[in-house]
């Protein structure tokens, strides 16, 4: 293995955040890069396309996250172009906005008492009557919410954007905003979490966000120039035909532009073309249950349909989920919400008509001048623009948008996995790459660790992700170094690691457990028990040999409910008995009570993060 | 970071807490201490009634307590007698409590493996 920087040549397959990030890190790293693109634009589904100066997003990027390095990288590249935005995205259902994260009021003003009362009936029935086994995104939702909500808010759009009943999906894929939620960490979540210096600054983060001031694919332009004028070269148009293997590792790929192929060596290879792709593409070719694995893993679709419309203002939103089920509209875009340099002129207006498909099935296939037609009609048919007032309009087929969680990709995936992690000189990365449902900001990080292992690191890139903490765990103003430190969580577990990582949490870990584990009943009822009889029969005995009248007078006085005793040796037995019964008792309410009280407690914590983690559930369907 | 919190969650779920003998002593020891020296002023502060013979009498029934703790009297120096040896009394039951439950965890737990 190669260990000099300079003797280093990274081929980078896929110009979309992912593989463009791995540039700009190895630039500054100093290691030289080449990056292989299929399509002329860079940003894969971060692009922005530009259509007579109207510019619009594959689906609409807000550049939000809590992972430092990568906001770093993005006010590093954009500086002054990036746009801090309010945000607004309401859903809209029968011609009303509701506003989303879901507020009572609001709710009850546009569904009416009667349909309110019948939510909360509904929703009040699941928290009683839950459906059990919980097997498929249905059912999660229901449990959750009601059936109310979800056959509202839930079921119509979901299956518009995945093409497959609700009842079909797995709840697996749902359980994963809150899986890592458990009891333990819902509780540390709430002891340790630190109050905000500024309340407005948690407000800010979720009712705004940054925006690059000519659409996502700004960042991607900026991005390739940089790399440019370093180490890197971006090659466009360039799809990768085949991937020379030998011996566990990468050896070259095979280019093809206008025609011409071309062989190109490296000593590391990323991968963020799609991995149904990559395993076909692999010479000499992988087993065929490799193949196999692969044909399994599907992705969906998306066209988006630009209008231009002759009105200033259509709605306020910089996106509306439209739940519908009339239209066949999943969600739509206005642009210039988003930005107002998105438009040339501020007097029109562009949306973005977004429809989720699948590659080569019926509505893929439709002529872009009737995609065009049937969004201008469905605009009409929701009531924000009449078909007179839409001048222009485009077509931009996005095809793998989305990787598919269906029953079969995941043991296909960790099948592919498997074998690819054999090949030490290739790292998947983004979220087609890694066939994971990545943000932006998620595929930038998996490359930033692609590159922090060509550079002798050990990062576990499918664990970027992989649970709720991860995300919490990037805090704000720490350095590099430390975040990177954090992130040791993400690399395999080795011995010496986990008992390192062990004991630095150990102290904070141990009181919580110590603190909130169940006070075991019956052994603190014994206990008290034994005490309460010790003392009785102690003090018994001691007035027995002590013999004052006046207190023995007071002492009988507990033969009122102790029936029996006195004060004697026997007495003693007698009412000590009585006492470690009552003592019993006693300690038995005592650590019921306390381990109720501390359940739920629990219990509360759990639901409130759990209700944190569902709040923005339809900005990840 | 899941897999140490399932192993977290599954001790917080099925483990049962230890007692702090000395801690939980402590504070047994100074609820006891604390109930007795609140008392006593109580009754100073609240007064008393005049008996037969025109004393006045404060809290005799709490000045049984001076039969086991011996100097105590319902005055304000007994009452930090009393606070003492309440602190000792509680102390002692709470450590034995403690004892007891810690030791038939143990007991459970050995039993368990």
């Amino acid at each position: 293995m190669l260990t000099r920087k300079e003797d280093k040549k990274v081929i980078i397959i896929g110009g979309g955040p992912a593989g463009l990030t791995a540039a700009y890190e190895l630039n500054k790293s100093g290691i030289r890069s080449e990056v292989f693109e299929k399509d002329d634009i860079v940003g894969g589904i971060s692009r922005t396309v530009n259509y007579k100066g109207y510019r619009f997003d594959i689906g609409g990027h807000r550049f939000f996250t809590k992972v430092k390095v990568v906001q770093d990288m993005w006010d590093e590249v954009l500086r002054k172009d990036f746009l801090l935005r309010d945000r607004l995205s309401r859903i809209y259902y029968r011609k009303k906005f509701f506003n989303y994260p879901f507020e009572v009021k609001n709710a009850v003003f546009g569904l009416g008492i009667f349909n309110s009362l019948l939510i909360v009936l509904s929703y009040l029935r699941a928290q009683v009557i839950p459906i059990r086994p919980e097997n498929t995104f249905e059912q999660w939702i229901i449990n959750r919410f009601g059936y109310r909500l979800y056959k509202i808010f839930f079921k119509t759009y979901t299956e518009k954007v995945w093409g497959i009943p609700c009842s079909e999906i797995s709840s697996e894929w749902a359980a994963q905003r809150i899986k890592g939620l458990s009891l333990f960490s819902a509780l540390k979540n709430a002891l340790l979490k630190k109050p905000p210096a500024d309340k407005n600054v948690i407000k800010t983060l979720i009712n705004s966000f940054h925006y690059p001031k000519l659409g996502p694919g700004m960042m991607w332009e900026k991005v390739r120039e940089i790399v440019e004028e370093g180490l890197c070269r971006v090659h466009m148009n360039s799809g990768i035909e085949k991937i020379y293997w030998h011996n566990d590792a990468v050896l070259a790929v095979e280019t093809c532009k206008d025609r011409t192929t071309t062989r190109i060596s490296g000593t590391d290879f990323i991968s963020s073309m799609p991995i149904r792709e990559l395993i076909a593409k692999l010479e000499p070719l992988p087993p065929s249950e490799i193949l196999k694995a692969g044909d399994k893993l599907n992705y969906r679709d998306f066209i988006t349909v630009s209008l231009i419309i002759d009105k200033k203002t259509i709605f306020e939103d910089n996106w509306i989920y439209i739940h519908d089920p009339n239209v066949k509209v999943g969600r739509i875009q206005n642009f210039k919400n988003w930005s107002p340099y998105m438009v040339p002129d501020p007097e029109k207006t562009s949306l973005g008509m977004e429809y989720f498909c699948f590659e080569n099935d019926e509505f893929w296939s439709m002529s872009n001048e009737n995609l065009v037609d049937l969004a201008k009609n469905e605009l009409e048919k929701l009531g924000f623009a009449k078909k007179s007032e839409i001048i222009d309009g485009t077509v931009v087929r996005m095809p793998k948008a989305y990787p598919v969680y269906d029953e079969e990709y995941k043991k296909a995936l960790e099948q592919i996995k498997e074998f690819l992690g054999k090949i030490s000189n290739l790292q998947l990365v983004g979220r087609n790459g890694m066939h994971k449902y990545n943000n932006q900001d998620h595929s930038m990080l998996t490359s930033m660790l692609a590159v922090k292992n060509i550079l002798g690191g050990h990062f576990d890139l499918w664990k970027v992700n992989a649970d709720q903490d991860y995300h919490e765990e990037i805090k704000e103003n720490e350095q590099l170094d430390k975040q990177l430190s954090d992130l040791s969580s993400t690399q395999p577990l080795i011995p010496s690691a986990f008992a390192m990582k062990k004991s630095s949490g150990s102290l904070i870990e141990k009181a919580i457990i110590r603190v909130f584990s169940r006070l075991d009943k019956f052994a603190f009822a014994v206990a008290v028990g034994t005490a309460s009889f010790l003392f009785l029969f102690l003090a018994t005995i001691f007035l027995e040999f002590k013999g004052d009248q006046n207190i023995v007078q007071s002492m009988l006085l507990l033969n009122n409910y102790f029936v029996g005793y006195d004060i004697s040796i026997k007495g003693a037995f007698i009412g000590g008995g009585y006492c470690f019964l009552w003592g019993f008792i006693s300690g038995w309410l005592f650590a019921y009570i306390r381990n109720l009280s501390l359940g739920f407690v629990i219990y509360k914590e759990k639901k409130k993060l759990e209700n944190q983690s569902l709040k923005d559930l339809l900005d990840y369907i | 970071m899941n897999e140490l919190n399932e192993d977290e969650e599954k001790r917080l779920l099925t483990e049962a807490v230890k007692l702090d003998a000395t801690v939980f002593g402590l504070i047994l020891g100074l609820i006891i201490g604390l109930i007795i020296f609140i008392a006593t002023n109580w009754l100073i502060i609240a007064g008393g009634h005049v008996g037969p013979g025109g004393e006045v009498i404060i809290g005799p029934h709490l000045e049984l307590l001076g039969q086991f703790f011996i100097g105590y009297k319902v005055s304000f120096v007994g009452s930090i007698i009393g606070f003492v040896y309440g602190f000792a009394a509680g102390s002692i039951f709470g450590t034995l409590i403690s004892w007891v439950y810690n030791k038939i965890i143990y007991l459970r737990n050995t039993n368990n493996k």
